[in-house]
């Protein structure tokens, strides 16, 4: 079986804006046909990857290489034909309609992708007419998402690409999304919203001032988190168990609830349960990516 | 129509290019309408006769009141037009360099395949165009009043040296701001550049005249290579145009190499 072929590259990747470091050491290979979320709290420092890796700004030390090539902002553009990019915060052309816009990058385009267009207007339905300085957040949000795969780019980078957008046209994303995965095209894409990341990335980087603390599958991330435990009694003084992180016990009308997250095995556990007083009911599920990437998240803080 | 930066940034500023132009005629139609009073009026001759010599550099030599083409060269070239368009390319540089960055419209731009510099050229072509539309509204203010004021006239070939002439010294004042926008993406530097330059430049030739240290430094404003009044009477120097492109194209080159390196906000 051969290798997949490396699309996104970074090798030690340091970015400092005067004395503050936005970037340190920071290296990860994304292969064609990933689906790769990026995840981190504000600040951490996934803009500024996303903006070396499209040539935006310079890394201070370390190479970004896409698609094979070597990413300096005075060559990037040369790549950019195969990219489609999106962002959350993007400023579109504010005095032009949406459809002057979307004349201008058929314009800029290497290709016909009158077909695609149509598609994808059909698909998030925008407003066409109307000056895109005048549009709400998330209309705007899909003309941005429109931008970015109408070219039919081999790979798309996308920054928090659902925000402003209503449930139904993310649900119309993560669709999209969905297909092009079955399509073979890399998405690197990062998201405050964990629950889609775990819907439709195969893999996870997770970062934390400007660093990689975690670069895992998704399926992974979560078996490393545990379960989420949730017990139920009719004795007042029950604890959680040794070894329980993200406890909570609340008390009403005579019923104790005990809530935790168990990373040992069912046997370890089994002991506890069986030592529990007038046990009433008992819930163990799967903690959800959002809670793993808490979880860690804090005690990565704790340990550094 | 969007086919291009070029033409998107020609949409983007069209009320601009309206607004300036219109304005650009109406202060050539005014000036123009002042020229009776000034070649018939005697009194006027012996008031400039008795003003000292820095105030004769404000308001020009007495002669060149006298004669259309150099009552606008001088009333209407040489101090109005200049320090109006300075403004002008200061406002309409920052507009075209750091106003889009500052939105975060350039990164967006950047994430096309359009090259850097074709980006920057293609937007200084604009800020070149939209000068040439609003220099036009000279012409068209002057030929609107011509034939209603007595005595008013002059050969199309004078006011063209004229005009662009004031083109050139607009796409110099402007390209200076647009070249500290592109290479520093700041607004301040560009801003403090552009006005520095134009108010500099408005400092030494007015002043330079009539106080003796500020003369040897007239050669350093951009007006000194705008004899508006010297065009007006039929010569054009060479090493004007020369140094008026050359400021042009080293400002370019300059924002170029910059804009191609830098980081963008």
């Amino acid at each position: 079986m051969s290798t997949p072929k490396t699309v996104i590259q970074l090798k030690h990747v340091t970015k400092q804006f005067g004395k503050l470091t936005a970037l340190s050491n920071v290296s990860f290979k994304i292969h064609q046909g990933e689906i790769v979320g990026f995840v981190g709290a504000n600040g951490a420092g996934k803009t500024t990857t996303i903006s070396t890796i499209l040539g935006f700004i310079n890394a201070t030390t370390g190479t970004v290489e896409l698609l094979g090539e070597k990413v300096e902002p005075q060559s990037a553009f040369g790549l950019h034909h195969r990219i489609g990019y999106a962002a959350g915060d993007m400023e579109l052309p504010a005095k032009l309609t949406a459809k002057q816009y979307f004349s201008f990058l058929l314009h800029q385009s290497d290709g016909d992708y009158t077909k695609q267009y149509k598609e994808l207007v059909q698909r998030f339905k925008p407003q066409l007419d109307k000056k895109i300085g005048t549009l709400s957040r998330g209309n705007k949000q899909k003309i941005a998402l429109i931008a970015a795969f109408m070219t039919d780019p081999d790979v798309v980078i996308l920054d928090e690409p659902t925000s402003g957008l209503d449930p139904v046209m993310q649900e119309a994303f993560l669709d999209l999304v969905r297909e092009l995965r079955t399509q073979g095209k890399t998405i690197f894409m990062s998201s405050h919203y964990l629950t889609e990341v775990a819907d439709v990335c195969s893999r996870v980087i997770l970062m934390r001032d400007g660093l990689i603390i975690e670069d895992v599958s998704a399926q992974a991330l979560l078996e490393k988190s545990g379960k989420l435990v949730r017990i139920v009694t009719g004795y007042k003084a029950t604890r959680a168990p040794k070894g329980a992180s993200d406890v909570e016990i609340e008390t009403k009308r005579g019923k104790t609830t005990v809530s935790f997250v168990f990373k040992g095995t069912a046997e370890e556990l089994q002991p506890w349960i069986a030592s529990v007083k007038q046990l009433q009911d008992i819930e163990v599920s799967e903690y959800n990516l959002e809670g793993a990437f808490k979880s860690l998240y804090e005690s990565e803080e704790k340990s550094s | 129509m969007m086919r291009s930066v070029y033409l998107k940034t020609l949409y983007d500023k069209r009320w601009f290019i309206f607004g300036w132009t219109l304005g650009f005629a109406a202060l050539s139609v005014l000036m123009a309408t002042f020229y009776p009073a000034m070649h018939q009026d005697g009194t006027l001759d012996a008031l400039v006769a008795s003003m000292p010599p820095a105030l004769k550099g404000l308001v020009g030599s007495l002669a060149d009141l006298k004669a259309f083409p150099t009552y606008l060269g001088s009333q209407l070239f040489d101090i109005r037009i200049p320090i109006i368009a300075g403004v002008m390319a200061i406002i309409l540089a920052l507009g075209l360099s750091t106003a889009e960055e500052e939105r975060g419209e350039l990164r967006t731009f950047l994430s096309l395949p359009i090259s850097r510099t074709k980006l920057l050229l293609q937007k200084w072509l604009a800020l070149c165009t939209i000068m040439a539309m609003t220099v036009l509204g000279i012409v068209a203010g002057l030929y609107a009043s011509m034939p209603f004021i007595d005595g008013a006239s002059i050969e199309f070939e004078t006011l063209a040296r004229l005009v662009a002439m004031t083109w050139l010294v607009m796409i110099a004042f402007g390209t200076v701001t647009f070249a500290a926008g592109f290479a520093s993406g700041s607004r301040a530097t560009a801003n403090t550049l552009g006005i520095l330059v134009i108010v500099g430049s408005f400092i030494l030739s007015t002043f330079g005249q009539a106080v003796d240290w500020l003369g040897d430094f007239e050669k350093f404003s951009l007006l000194h290579y705008f004899p508006a009044v010297e065009i007006a009477k039929g010569t054009i120097e060479l090493r004007d145009i020369a140094v008026l492109s050359g400021v042009t194209v080293v400002s370019l080159l300059v924002a170029i190499i910059l804009f191609r390196r830098r980081d963008i906000a």
